[in-house]
């Protein structure tokens, strides 16, 4: 990654473009804009940005197409801008290969957050994963396979641990229910989401103060789940 | 007519005549006579004319050869008996032509008034026909019984450019120019066309159908198809009025809807809007002090959030209301969906109490869980805006029976007197001008949204003040599973 990160933003709506491009111009990243799909392939391929803010609803293209087809040779992730009636496209946008999503109208502080969680984590990846992982008063030991809270032992099964590590190497990231169904249980399990629930509801019980009102596995509602340290 | 008839007219007077003879001593040749005139008659009341005819000649030629003398001769030597025998035939004739008579009037009577009890039953069926497409229906199956008619058809003058074959559109066009059924050669030769016009109020109409070619030229045929059209008719003109009547209401509560839903915006967007204007002039010129405009700018933003959810509620209710609405429904627990609420809630009103009263182990539910929040978060967000600030609002799960409740109560000034239904209706609020910002969808789309889940949204005043609204959700059987690592 060069010193200032360059941000590719695909968004048809001049306004939208606009605000955000000034937002993040602010925070010294560099902007590339484009207000089609078809410009945004080529500047995607011209500029090599080090992140993909892309809107949805273009005039010219389907915006899950464009995740498909970038994800074929690109790894840099993407934000997605969605409307609200867009609840089923958001999902479909993340299992294509989106990392993040943000429904408008959103405010200024979310974007930036979603920005700087998704231009920390190329880094992480390379670096290797942390062999301890700390959030609240919990603290996972990755090499010994150990889970402590306030310093007490947690004794979780192997499911729940697999899903914790899931969802704790991936900070302030959405990751849907179907992603996290393949990855822990595989294939076969896709189209069940009430396991999930149940392991989630478990795993809560165990990490979270006030299992109802969780603070580090938010539920994203008919997404999935995002992980707050 | 079948020779079937006929057997029995030849068994009877070959009987007869066996049945005679041992006894021909013993009985007068007159009364034997008689007793063939009484088989005649028998035989004209049950099968009709051509057997009582064929029976009269048959009898007259065993009589005169079995019992007029010369004995097994038709050969008749006397002039008497010559009168006899001719007599015979002649009452004979007579009396089999009268009853066989009296017998097809009989069956004409009888079919007659199968043929009004049809018509009767057509009229009934046709009085609960609503629409143009039902009328078709009855039509269809009435003229299958009373004509053996197939393929009936009822067809507007809009469908007659591109008819079903047989039928052409120059031949429903002359069937609607005339009077009266209009036979034509059919799709196949054992089967005719009859169209017949049906002129009411509302579009013209022509009945097609395809009868038997047999029949379908009879008198009856034509006087049952003219009937039934008449009465069709006036269906059709009943289910057109029905229509028009039905489209006037519909235009009237849009008519109604539309301008309770201007005067709604009218005022719940223009005021943030003169706001937001106002705010955005002053911090233009700049002469704020820098507090002040930090507190503007927060105000500016929360005046665009409050059309935002305004904005949000209008479509969701255009949603919900179009009928095409798709659950998305899957089995979960409701903790978690309230807890998401609860998330969100917090980020808009970060002071406010909510306590939470959740029992443990509840079963799972099985809904959509992205409407079911927008259920959660507008009780939530009334009980909030309506209730001192001070207060808590209080959010408890219960289980009644095979319904799980969502109560979110408050300590508001609670319902109005008559129970609150009204406040279920669009656009409608508690207060009809207030300072609290909202266009009276919430509760509509609450409602929605739960009945299309089978449940529903109630409201109550509760013991010592304050309001609570009810979400009941249907508990079902949720599937087991039972393949679940084992848990601790």
């Amino acid at each position: 990654m060069s010193e200032t990160p360059t941000i590719l933003l695909v968004e048809d709506d001049p306004q939208i473009r606009e605000l955000v491009a000034a937002t993040l111009e602010g925070e010294g990243y560099a902007i590339v804009e484009a207000g089609t799909a078809v410009q945004g392939a080529v500047e995607a391929g011209a500029c090599k940005p080090d992140l993909l803010i892309l809107d949805l609803g273009l005039p010219d293209r389907n915006g899950i197409n464009f995740i498909r087809d970038y994800r074929i040779w690109s790894a840099v992730p993407i934000l997605v801008l969605s409307a609200r009636s867009q609840e089923i496209s958001k999902v479909t946008a993340l299992d294509a290969g989106a990392d993040d999503y943000l429904t408008k109208p959103f405010g200024v502080s979310e974007l930036l957050a979603r920005v700087r969680a998704l231009l920390r984590r190329p880094a992480a990846e390379r670096e290797q994963l942390e062999p301890t992982i700390e959030f609240g008063d919990c603290r996972i030991d990755c090499v010994r396979r150990q889970v402590t809270r306030a310093g007490e032992p947690l004794h979780l099964t192997d499911i729940q641990y697999r899903l914790l590590i899931l969802l704790a190497s991936n900070p302030g990231r959405v990751l849907t229910h179907r992603q996290l169904l393949l990855q822990i249980w595989g294939g076969r399990a896709v189209e069940n989401n009430q396991y999930l629930r149940v392991y989630v509801g478990h795993l809560r019980q165990k990490i979270e103060r006030i299992p109802a009102q969780p603070q580090h596995i938010l539920t994203e509602i008919g997404v999935g789940y995002r992980f707050q340290p | 007519m079948s020779v079937r008839k006929f057997l029995p007219a030849l068994l009877v007077s070959v009987g007869l005549t066996l049945l005679m003879l041992p006894l021909q001593e013993a009985i007068d040749l007159s009364n034997t006579a008689l007793l063939y005139v009484l088989v005649v008659v028998l035989i004209g009341s049950r099968y009709g004319r051509g057997p009582a005819i064929a029976t009269a000649l048959l009898s007259a030629l065993l009589y005169a050869h079995v019992f007029v003398p010369p004995l097994f001769s038709l050969a008749i030597t006397e002039v008497q008996y010559l009168l006899a025998a001719v007599v015979m035939l002649v009452v004979a004739l007579l009396v089999g032509h009268l009853t066989a008579s009296l017998k097809s009037q009989a069956e004409q009577v009888q079919a007659r008034e199968t043929q009004a009890r049809a018509l009767y039953d057509l009229a009934r069926h046709l009085s609960a026909a609503q629409t143009p497409a039902e009328v078709e229906e009855i039509a269809s199956r009435f003229l299958g019984t009373a004509l053996q008619a197939i393929h009936t058809r009822i067809l507007p003058e809009s469908a007659f450019a591109a008819p079903p074959p047989p039928l052409t559109a120059a031949l429903l066009q002359s069937a609607l120019a005339g009077r009266h059924p209009l036979l034509s050669a059919g799709g196949d030769l054992r089967h005719t066309l009859a169209l017949v016009p049906l002129i009411a109020a509302g579009p013209p109409r022509v009945l097609a159908c395809e009868l038997p070619a047999a029949q379908a030229g009879d008198t009856a045929t034509r006087e049952l198809l003219e009937t039934a059209s008449s009465v069709l008719t006036v269906a059709l003109e009943r289910t057109h009025f029905a229509e028009v009547a039905r489209e006037t209401e519909l235009r009237r509560a849009a008519e109604s809807l539309r301008s309770s839903i201007l005067s709604a915006l009218s005022h719940d967007l223009r005021t943030p809007l003169t706001v937001m204007v106002g705010l955005a002039d002053t911090l233009a010129l700049g002469k704020a002090s820098p507090e002040r405009q930090k507190s503007m700018l927060a105000a500016l933003r929360n005046q665009a959030l409050s059309i935002n959810q305004l904005v949000t509620n209008l479509l969701d209710m255009a949603h919900l209301r179009s009928g095409n609405l798709e659950l998305n429904e899957a089995w979960q627990p409701i903790d978690e969906v309230i807890g998401a609420t609860l998330q969100q809630v917090r980020t808009h009103w970060k002071d406010r109490e909510v306590t939470l009263d959740i029992p443990s182990g509840l079963p799972p539910l099985r809904f959509d869980a992205v409407l079911v929040e927008r259920v959660l978060w507008n009780l939530l967000e009334n009980a909030i805006k309506y209730s001192p600030a001070d207060t808590p609002v209080e959010l408890v799960v219960r289980r009644f029976g095979e319904w799980l409740d969502v109560m979110i109560c408050d300590w508001g000034p609670g319902l109005p007197a008559d129970g609150g239904e009204e406040l279920f209706g669009l656009f409608r609020r508690g207060q009809a001008e207030s300072s609290i910002p909202g266009v009276g969808l919430g509760l509509a789309i609450a409602r929605s949204i739960a009945e299309a889940h089978g449940g529903q949204v109630l409201a109550e005043n509760r013991m010592g003040g304050g309001a609570c609204f009810r979400l009941r959700l249907p508990l079902g059987s949720a599937p087991t599973l039972s393949d679940l690592e084992d848990e601790t």
